[in-house]
């Protein structure tokens, strides 16, 4: 039998003061069953108990992690309609300040506010060191597979690291880029890693997003929005900055620059004010105080691009595109394209333009090829991969296949191209039905599945409404690459708001919280 | 250095923001002097006021505008009148979602504040009585703009657009005011009524210290340089931001020699010589002039491209040849 939990009590009001943990069991009035309503009175943590897998605030026993006992003090101080005030409060300035997102299935069309769970997410000092270097380690490693394949001689894939086949049979894998030279051999210049904690509180790489990665805006917004609502929150904190992010992310741009040009022209290519991350893309330009361009508003003359301004047509050296692929230029992609540059290509490849992040990233954050990064870091890197992948098998593997298929109901099954939670079937959440589909889908189309043992993502406490419960949460940090490799202190901490729930994705009803990266000193 | 394409926005920003404010004192107008009316008296006042905004074409196809309530519901929410507050609200918000990193953060904020706010009521078929409470909301909305605008942006390009913008179309509709008061149905011109709908009445009384005469009014609304709303003082500043422009930019060469030139026609009197022939031809000719001001910045800002063929000069992996080899 497990032992008892111990529970975290409702601290009075008044002076900050050390927690004290309850006796066990609780009484009656701490309303241990975590779906009972609590007393209108009753406070925030009462009767917190941490889900299953792990609570990133508290330990198994219900005490408090040293990193939280602050935070959690000051939490335990509120009650719910200080906290939905406060909600409201940061409700209201974002929808002022149009901070949205776009949910293209949504009846009501456009626009959602941002949602924020106001606990936050606390990163020690010495985990967040772990993460950078295992994260810098990871893109490197992509970088360099990347650059073989597009610009060098296959190495990898000569060698049987990866598969050729599997390479080139990738939704992302794009020919039209092979040959094409980047500065310093940098293709992610901005990347994504999604990243989650088992149960042993492990980090795991859970996905890599290369092409286009979002959310670092509301990274900043997110900061921001706390500092303003809950400023007090900070004082007994050392949290890292987050909005130098605009600085950075130029530097990185500008050291890509063909030729090392001097003060090279940067600007941010977007599909335009429909699209889902608009908001995103003009944050992105104002922060780092370039223009924020359309495709109508560029050209292409001679083998090079040009902006359109009053003044006339001025040479572009760096594109920071939040376009896809294959939208970029009609002449070579689709045709159709309204958000991409004719003859943008032809720029490129004459090595006039540098375009960030670069044309065919697809191919190694194919979800299949992800399989393989941890042999890419061995293979490129001689070195030990510093953060794991999930457990994950290839369904075009007959027999990793066969012994998936048997276990399906255990595990998740993924189509290696989607994103944002799209035909992921999660086994133990599944019906009948759900498993017999996911099962038709993976033997018709194996190439195009993966499945990985479930993890439980670990939890964190979030707002209810009532009170604070544990949900699961994930992180996207972003690593920046040009001349050097800086991974950005602090990242995206998603949260899925039902219980129990793995889904983070803000479309599906996820929200966000802000991450504190804790400066060494904190410590 | 402005993209073409933000600087069409502004230019636009700053016409819809001054179409906001024109409406919104034609209904605060309305509403104030239809409540008298009756019958035929009604529908000539509606009919001039949709005159006076150049909305005779868009209220055409709409049908007749019969009521104070069709007329409110036309002029505030009609989304198929792009003349309406909401059309013109919605616009100004898109336009500035679309430049908004080169604005300052507050302009976009005051704006989509308006423009959710102004939805909440819309949404909610405002009845008549709240009118005044929705008008009242969009001036304090618009003053707020215009504060951000003059105290809190950049003197940049980005902000001259927005002046020219707003500069233009207030020349635009104080013009065709005196053209529907010259051509009312009622046989006369009402000086009181046009000085109201320019907000310039309390200013013209402290000018002239009398009451307003048909000939004073329309001579004020043009030539007047101490008010803000006059053809004279509008073309004045569209002239100096045009000028700002050329000085930084060496652009919109054509569109500043024919503001130039309109203003000095004004200002020599040449335009008063030919009112006082034909008022109606001769403000009707100046009304259009106008438009061509419109036009000829719209097209020196964005004008069009000659193409290059770029088909021919891409060369897939592997193809022989290098760029512009095919």
């Amino acid at each position: 039998m497990a032992p008892p939990r111990r529970m975290y009590p409702r601290a009075k009001t008044g002076a900050a003061r050390l927690v004290r943990a309850a006796p066990w069991p609780p009484s009656s009035s701490m309303g241990f069953v975590a779906d009972q309503t609590p007393a209108p009175d009753a406070g925030l943590l009462d009767g917190y108990r941490p889900g299953p897998g792990f609570d990133e605030a508290f330990e198994a026993d219900g005490s408090v992690r040293e990193a939280y006992r602050r935070i959690v003090e000051r939490f335990s101080q509120l009650d719910a309609g200080e906290l939905r005030r406060l909600e409201r409060l940061v409700a209201d300035e974002f929808r002022r300040q149009g901070i949205t997102f776009t949910v293209y299935s949504d009846e009501e069309g456009t626009e959602r506010i941002w949602p924020m769970d106001l606990f936050p997410r606390l990163i020690a000092a010495a985990e967040w060191d772990e993460l950078e270097r295992g994260l810098t380690q990871r893109v490197a490693a992509l970088n360099c597979f990347l650059e073989d394949l597009y610009a060098g001689e296959g190495a990898a894939i000569a060698d049987g690291v990866v598969p050729r086949w599997l390479v080139v049979s990738s939704g992302g894998f794009e020919r039209n880029a092979m040959g094409i030279q980047v500065p310093h051999g940098a293709r992610c210049n901005v990347a994504g890693i999604d990243v989650v904690r088992d149960g042993e509180g492990r980090y795991r790489v859970l996905e890599d997003n290369l092409r286009n990665p979002s959310g670092i805006s509301y990274v900043v917004e997110n900061r921001a929005a706390m500092a303003k609502a809950c400023s007090w929150l900070f004082y007994d904190h050392a949290a890292q900055p987050v909005e130098q992010y605009g600085r950075m992310l130029r530097s990185t741009l500008e050291s890509m620059a063909p030729g090392g040009a001097d003060s090279p022209h940067v600007v941010v290519l977007t599909p335009g004010i429909f699209n889902a991350a608009y908001f995103e893309h003009a944050f992105l330009a104002r922060s780092m105080g370039v223009e924020l361009v359309e495709g109508r508003d560029l050209v292409v003359d001679d083998g090079t691009v040009y902006v359109r301004t009053i003044e006339g047509l001025i040479a572009v050296d760096v594109i920071y595109r939040r376009v896809d692929d294959t939208f970029l230029d009609p002449v070579v992609f689709r045709p159709d394209s309204m958000l991409g540059v004719p003859g943008l290509l032809g720029a490129l490849r004459a090595g006039t333009v540098t375009v960030c992040n670069a044309l065919g990233n697809g191919a190694a954050d194919d979800k299949a090829v992800y399989a393989y990064v941890p042999d890419l870091i061995r293979y490129y890197l001689s070195d030990e991969p510093i953060i794991d992948n999930v457990p994950t098998y290839l369904m075009w593997d007959p027999d990793q296949r066969a012994e998936a298929l048997g276990r399906l109901d255990e595990l998740v099954a993924k189509p290696v191209g989607s994103s944002g939670g799209d035909g992921v079937m999660i086994g133990p959440h599944a019906d009948d039905e759900e498993l017999a589909a996911a099962r038709a889908a993976i033997e018709a189309d194996p190439r195009n599945w993966i499945t990985q043992e479930v993890v439980q993502l670990s939890s964190l406490p979030s707002f209810t409404q009532e009170r604070l419960e544990p949900r699961h949460v994930d992180l996207r940090p972003f690593v920046l690459t040009g001349e050097r490799t800086q991974v950005f202190p602090g990242g995206l901490t998603r949260v899925a708001m039902r219980r129990g729930s793995l889904i983070v994705n803000s479309s599906a009803g996820g929200g966000s919280k802000d991450t504190w990266v804790l400066a060494p000193e904190h410590q | 250095m402005i993209l073409a394409r933000h600087a069409d926005a502004l230019l636009w920003v700053g016409r819809y923001l001054e179409r906001t404010e024109a409406t919104v004192r034609c209904l605060d107008y309305a509403a104030n002097s239809i409540i008298h009316l009756r019958g035929d008296e009604a529908r000539v006042e509606i009919e001039q006021l949709v005159k006076t905004l150049g909305l005779e074409s868009v209220a055409a196809l709409v049908g007749s505008l019969e009521g104070r309530r069709q007329l409110f519901a036309f002029l505030l929410s009609d989304t198929g009148n792009p003349g309406s507050v909401l059309s013109a609200v919605s616009a100004v918000r898109e336009k500035l979602r679309s430049t908004r990193e080169r604005i300052p953060i507050e302009l976009w904020e005051e704006a989509n504040g308006l423009y959710l706010r102004f939805r909440e009521f819309s949404d909610a078929a405002p009845p008549p009585e709240r009118l005044q409470e929705v008008l009242l909301m969009v001036r304090r909305a618009c003053l707020a703009i215009s504060g951000v605008l003059n105290e809190g942006m950049r003197r940049d390009e980005g902000y001259a657009f927005i002046v020219i913008g707003r500069m233009i179309e207030r020349s635009i509709f104080t013009v065709g005011l005196i053209v529907a008061g010259y051509t009312d149905p009622r046989g006369t011109i009402d000086a009181t009524r046009m000085l109201r709908l320019t907000s310039s009445l309390q200013a013209y009384h402290r000018r002239h210290g009398h009451a307003p005469d048909p000939e004073g009014a329309v001579r004020y609304l043009l030539f007047a340089t101490d008010l803000p709303r006059s053809l004279q003082s509008c073309l004045l500043r569209a002239e100096d931001r045009l000028k700002d422009i050329g000085a930084t930019a060496g652009a919109l060469d054509g569109s500043r020699r024919k503001v130039g030139l309109l203003r000095a026609r004004l200002e020599l009197g040449e335009i008063e010589e030919a009112m006082a022939q034909a008022p109606v031809p001769a403000l009707s000719a100046l009304h259009w002039d106008l438009a061509e001001v419109a036009s000829e910045i719209a097209v020196e800002v964005v004008p069009p491209l000659d193409f290059p063929t770029v088909r021919s000069q891409y060369l897939r992996p592997g193809e022989a040849g290098g760029l512009g080899g095919t």
